[in-house]
């Protein structure tokens, strides 16, 4: 069954976008958003924020949130003990071996156990580069995992997905169209995410809409609306085009105004000259704004306090993780691209800026661990608990931990087999849900299965939830994980079934995951 | 005056010395390697030649429009070429120009490197400042824009640090896209298969056939990849590139089990080796401490007794059990599938278009592009020289509209500059080095893509844009926002007045102080206090096919009111004053022109 998407609704939308881009933005706008029905949120005076963490890769779930009761273990172990580099990790209360490998899992010591309050009849347990966001779970409650979240058009059990006659997403296993169908719900090409939309229905409640999609992490569809654009920041802050402290170019102000209207304008006609005028205006619109509005990154909230103003990132202890590859100190950029985000939402009540809504987007790559799994993905669960304990602990300071909510995405999941020290592109996998918001401390969603590979076949006929090489069909779609989350973030049901457009397609009963308080 | 005596000195001497010390540093590797590379032979199809050119541009203009799609950047003495030859025989003239070697520079550069101290070693910068100093100064500009172009589709990235570990094997990769990218298709694929970089880089090196027992699993990374990429891509196409499409969806062109039967050909490869095939030399590269030391640029071998020996099944092809294993028959049923698919000509057709000529070509474009993949017009199908000419020989490729062309990137913008002003290195070496910050710099190092998907995908839709309300893509888009925009502005900002690549302080026992490449602006100074000369001249560089009348007069009236330069005292105390002046004048006339969308643009 296709999904049903109300038409004229998405029309209505997608006319006004076309107002706004013919420069009759404003009150059009804003009078259809609000004979479209307005959201409680649109007269809210609270402030809410959404990040995406996106893993750029495909993230192996199976050695991020394992299972560790003793049939799912010890398939697992099986599964992924291969020559000529076993990449399974060891089970819980393993003490890490000094004496082994850095990044290997005798070095890294055993899973560490986590205690969701619905354990399923099972045990489960976090990679062992993960203490913090263990504590996070276990005692904080800041965090929950979903389980087995990826794309789909419908409910999919492992018979009907291999049934020509069943909706699959199209392009499955690939990167870019995954990514996509991630953000966008269609594959590479698309123009609108999730973020954006989200973006566009609560840009009237920001005083510029500017400051609604926010990456620092480069262009993603993500957050691209019908309407709203993204902004992308700088990881130190807006970047100034070309002028001085004192506003000139070559110590000149004609030749400063000169630029100005230089790379805002387009005098040949050219569809890309226009476009990238309008990205130029942005830049200089929104440096001017943030200029003041930021505190700086070594402010007490997101940094270490530098003398004579002397900041280097790269040596803030705070954005520094423990890298289990050197066994030193190492800088973490998805923390660096975290303190932006965290500066930007401290900013969001200043002067220019006055947002109530916004969603960003960051992101770190890596996670295509064809080969040297064990080290290369060891360092990146470190990068990223490290980086989401920061933020948190940001969030903290700044008192804003109840505004916040950060998830995990990515491609996919990957296999579940071992090709000799690495895996392959697989589908479904498991996600990370963190703030003050969150009903944390718990697992949502059925744990899959983790079967036998069999000796004739490659199906993991054990599995209701695997398919070949061992990938999980998903049991929970991008659609509901994301439809929970927009609707803590104040959209209405009948919004909720315009941005996602799966959702439909499953149960009322399970359009909430219920992770979201 | 000094200064520029100087310049020229250094720059020609640099490559004249070079030249000498590269040659008496070619070693067997090297001749091993380009023996490699010509031993499958060339397909050469030449227009004949002798006959009175008969596609002359009509204008410089034109022919620097042609020069901007063929070469790092228009220059004079390519314009008047061009205006000599006709578009056919300047193409032919390319073609038979010597192929730049990424590898002796690397070596070359390297060997000063060691001198310099023990330990060191040029790196990744030898590959870097290589190209750059292909595509600044290079005489086969063809050759190595198209690699450059080839280098983004067939992508190998020394962000992975098993690459980066290799540069000097990164350097010959590069050789091998600009040699055999104007040669066969086939072999092209073929070299980019087995060159140890791509092993490496997607994982295909020291890959294992599926253990039934322990339920290991071949990996599948390059056998996805190369059909995705390298060759096929995901949908069935029609020849002029738009998909094919059954009950009006597009029919995909592989599914997990010819992925997963592909991936068995790509099992039991590893590095040349003299003890092979044994077990050590397959898993370790070497056997009782003996490797081979030019093993990171040889092509990969087939070690039988890791390689799957079952049936393999992909895209219709079906390889028969094999006893014993023959890795090397797998291999070529494999590549002869990938290469006789009729998606490839659409496919990599349209690509190269979208990298050269527009992003944006028609289907008619892509078909003719196709049709001499297919056929070079003596029946031999895969001839990349036949496809470049098509590219850049189609009408379409001579004519403009608001919305054709392409979004140069960041590199391109750079390349245009220097060239047009005739940029050299002080050091020879054209050290450039890393350019991948995207605050303090171009966000972007050949090379060094983020990904197998490279910097910018074909399919890349700008949102919010109104290229996509046209339903345009514009694949360099993809880096550009915010912080891109402003920071390529301050890039050039610190181009124009400092120079490009990295600072030196002594060159060749002279106190230089100053960034590498330099440029002689001294025609341009001598024009400071005439705005409208000013801007004849930098125009005609820059914007050779045009530079719009509303931007002109912004500039020229922004000239005209910055401070004149004052009359040159006859004790010549303020002599600089007023160089100054002048200087200013021309840094900010040469700024603003290469900020604007319409440099940025390529016509």
């Amino acid at each position: 069954m296709k999904p049903l998407t109300p038409p004229s609704r998405r029309l209505f939308l997608r006319q006004a976008g076309a107002l706004s881009a013919l420069g009759m933005a404003g009150a059009p706008l804003a009078l259809n958003l609000a004979a479209l029905g307005s959201a409680a949120a649109q007269t809210a005076a609270d402030y809410k924020a959404l990040v995406c963490i996106f893993l750029y890769g495909g993230n192996d779930g199976f050695s991020m949130v394992l299972p560790t009761d003793a049939a799912s273990f010890a398939n697992y172990t099986a599964v992924r003990n291969q020559m000529p580099d076993p990449i399974a990790l060891l089970g819980p209360g393993v003490p890490a071996n000094l004496a082994a490998a850095l990044g290997s899992p005798e070095r890294l010591g055993g899973v560490l156990p986590i205690n969701p309050l619905n354990t399923q009849g099972r045990s489960f347990a976090l990679h062992p580069a993960m203490a913090s966001l263990r504590n996070m779970f276990n005692n904080d409650k800041r965090l929950a995992v979903v389980a087995n979240v990826g794309t789909l058009i419908q409910p999919t059990s492992k018979t009907q997905y291999s049934q020509a006659s069943h909706p699959n997403p199209p392009r499955l296993f690939s990167h870019n169209d995954q990514q996509n169908i991630w953000q966008t719900f269609k594959p590479e090409g698309a123009t609108v995410g999730w973020g954006g939309r989200m973006a566009d229905l609560m840009a009237s409640q920001n005083t510029r809409a500017i400051f609604t999609a926010i990456s620092a992490s480069g262009n993603a569809s993500w957050l691209s609306g019908e309407t709203v654009k993204q902004y992308q920041i700088g990881a130190n802050g807006a970047v100034r085009l070309a002028t001085d402290a004192n506003g000139l170019i070559y110590g000149s102000a004609v030749v400063a105004e000169a630029m100005a209207r230089i790379v805002t304008g387009t005098r040949g006609g050219h569809v890309m000259e226009a476009d990238l005028a309008a990205v130029s205006k942005r830049a200089i619109d929104a440096e001017v704004s943030l200029r003041n509005a930021l505190k700086a990154p070594d402010h007490a909230y997101f940094g270490t306090p530098a003398a004579n103003g002397g900041y280097d990132p790269n040596n803030d202890p705070k954005l520094l993780y423990d890298n289990p590859g050197t066994g030193a100190k190492s800088f973490n950029s998805l923390a660096r691209q975290l303190q932006i985000v965290a500066r930007m939402i401290d900013a969001s009540d200043g002067a220019g800026v006055g947002a109530k809504r916004q969603v960003f987007f960051v992101g770190i790559g890596g996670f295509d661990t064809h080969d040297r799994q064990n080290r290369n993905h060891a360092d990146l669960m470190a990068r990223l608990a490290h980086a989401m304990r920061y933020f948190d602990n940001s969030l903290g300071a700044m008192g804003a931990r109840n505004k916040v909510t950060a998830f995990t995405a990515s491609d996919f999941g990957r296999t579940f087999t071992s090709n000799g020290d690495g895996t392959d592109h697989g589908w479904g996998s498991h996600h990370f849900v963190m703030g003050g918001a969150v009903k944390g401390g718990d697992i949502y969603g059925d744990f899959p299965v983790l079967g036998a590979k069999n000796a004739g076949n490659n199906n993991f006929d054990s599995s209701p939830n695997q398919i070949g090489n061992g990938c999980l069909i998903p049991e929970i779609s991008v659609d509901q994980m994301g439809a929970t989350l927009a609707r803590w973030f104040g959209l209405t049901d009948t919004q909720l079934l315009d941005v996602f457009p799966n959702l439909v397609n499953f149960d009322a009963s399970k359009r909430n995951l219920g992770f979201m308080s | 005056m000094v200064l520029a005596t100087l310049l020229a000195g250094c720059g020609g001497g640099g490559d004249t010395e070079l030249g000498g010390a590269s040659a008496n540093l070619t070693t067997s590797a090297q001749q091993q390697a380009d023996r490699t590379m010509d031993g499958n032979g060339e397909q050469i199809s030449k227009r004949a030649l002798g006959a009175a050119p008969s596609d002359i541009p009509a204008s410089r203009a034109e022919a620097a429009r042609f020069l901007a799609q063929a070469t790092f950047g228009a220059t004079e003495a390519h314009i008047n070429k061009v205006m000599a030859l006709g578009y056919s025989d300047w193409i032919e003239d390319q073609f038979a120009k010597p192929r730049s070697i990424h590898l002796e520079d690397w070596e070359a550069w390297d060997a000063l490197a060691k001198a310099s101290g023990a330990g060191s070693t040029i790196g990744q910068d030898g590959v870097v400042n290589s190209f750059w100093k292909s595509a600044i100064s290079g005489p086969d500009q063809l050759r190595q824009r198209v690699a450059y172009a080839l280098a983004q589709i067939f992508v190998v990235s020394m962000q992975e640090d098993t690459v980066s570990g290799n540069s000097r094997a990164v350097a010959h990769y590069l050789d091998l896209l600009a040699h055999r990218g104007l040669g066969s298709y086939r072999n092209l694929l073929e070299g980019v298969a087995m060159h140890p970089m791509m092993g490496f880089y997607l994982s295909s090196i020291h890959n294992r056939k599926a253990d039934p027992v322990t339920g290991r699993m071949p990996d599948e990374n390059f056998a996805r990849e190369s059909m995705q990429l390298f060759s096929i891509g995901l949908h069935e196409l029609q020849p002029n590139g738009e998909p094919r499409l059954v009950n009006g969806k597009p029919v995909e062109t592989f599914t997990s089990a010819d992925i997963s039967g592909l991936a068995k050909v790509f099992t039991g490869w590893s590095s040349a080796c003299p003890a092979y095939p044994s077990d050590s030399c397959f898993l370790t590269d070497a056997a009782n401490g003996s490797y081979d030391p030019d093993r990171r640029l040889k092509p990969m071998v087939g070690y039988p007794k890791y390689h799957a020996f079952e049936e393999k099944r992909f895209l219709g092809t079906v390889i028969a059990p094999q006893s014993p294993p023959d890795p090397q028959a797998s291999l070529k049923a494999a590549l002869d599938t990938l290469e006789q698919h009729p998606n490839v000509g659409p496919f990599l057709g349209k690509q190269l278009i979208q990298k050269l000529v527009t992003s944006n070509p028609s289907p008619e474009y892509v078909a003719s592009v196709a049709a001499a993949f297919n056929d070079n017009g003596q029946g031999v199908r895969g001839d990349m020289k036949a496809v470049v000419r098509a590219v850049l020989l189609h009408p379409q490729a001579r004519a403009t509209s608001s919305t054709s062309g392409l979004l140069r990137d960041p590199v391109l913008r750079v390349t245009t500059f220097l060239r047009a002003f005739g940029y050299a290195s002080d050091t020879g070496r054209f050290r450039v080095g890393n350019t991948d910050n995207a605050v303090s710099s171009l966000g972007m190092t050949p090379l060094r893509a983020p990904t197998v998907f490279n910097f910018h995908r074909p399919g890349y839709v700008p949102p919010g844009t109104q290229a996509a309300a046209l339903g345009l893509v514009v694949p360099e888009m993809q880096s550009v926002q915010e912080t891109t925009a402003a920071s390529y502005v301050n890039v050039m900002r610190d181009t124009v007045a400092y120079g490009w690549g990295q600072h030196n302080v002594m060159v060749n026992g002279v106190n230089l102080n100053r960034r590498d490449l330099q440029a002689d602006f001294s025609a341009e100074l001598a024009l400071a206090d005439r705005p409208d000369l000013l801007m004849d001249r930098i125009s005609a560089k820059l914007m050779p096919g045009g530079m719009p009348a509303g931007l002109r007069a912004e500039i020229e009236t922004t000239i005209g009111k910055m401070k004149a330069p004052p009359a040159l005292y006859p004790s010549g105390s303020n002599q600089k004053l007023v160089d100054d002046a002048k200087r200013n004048r021309v840094n900010a006339a040469l700024l603003l022109t290469l900020a604007s969308p319409e440099y940025q643009v390529q016509k």
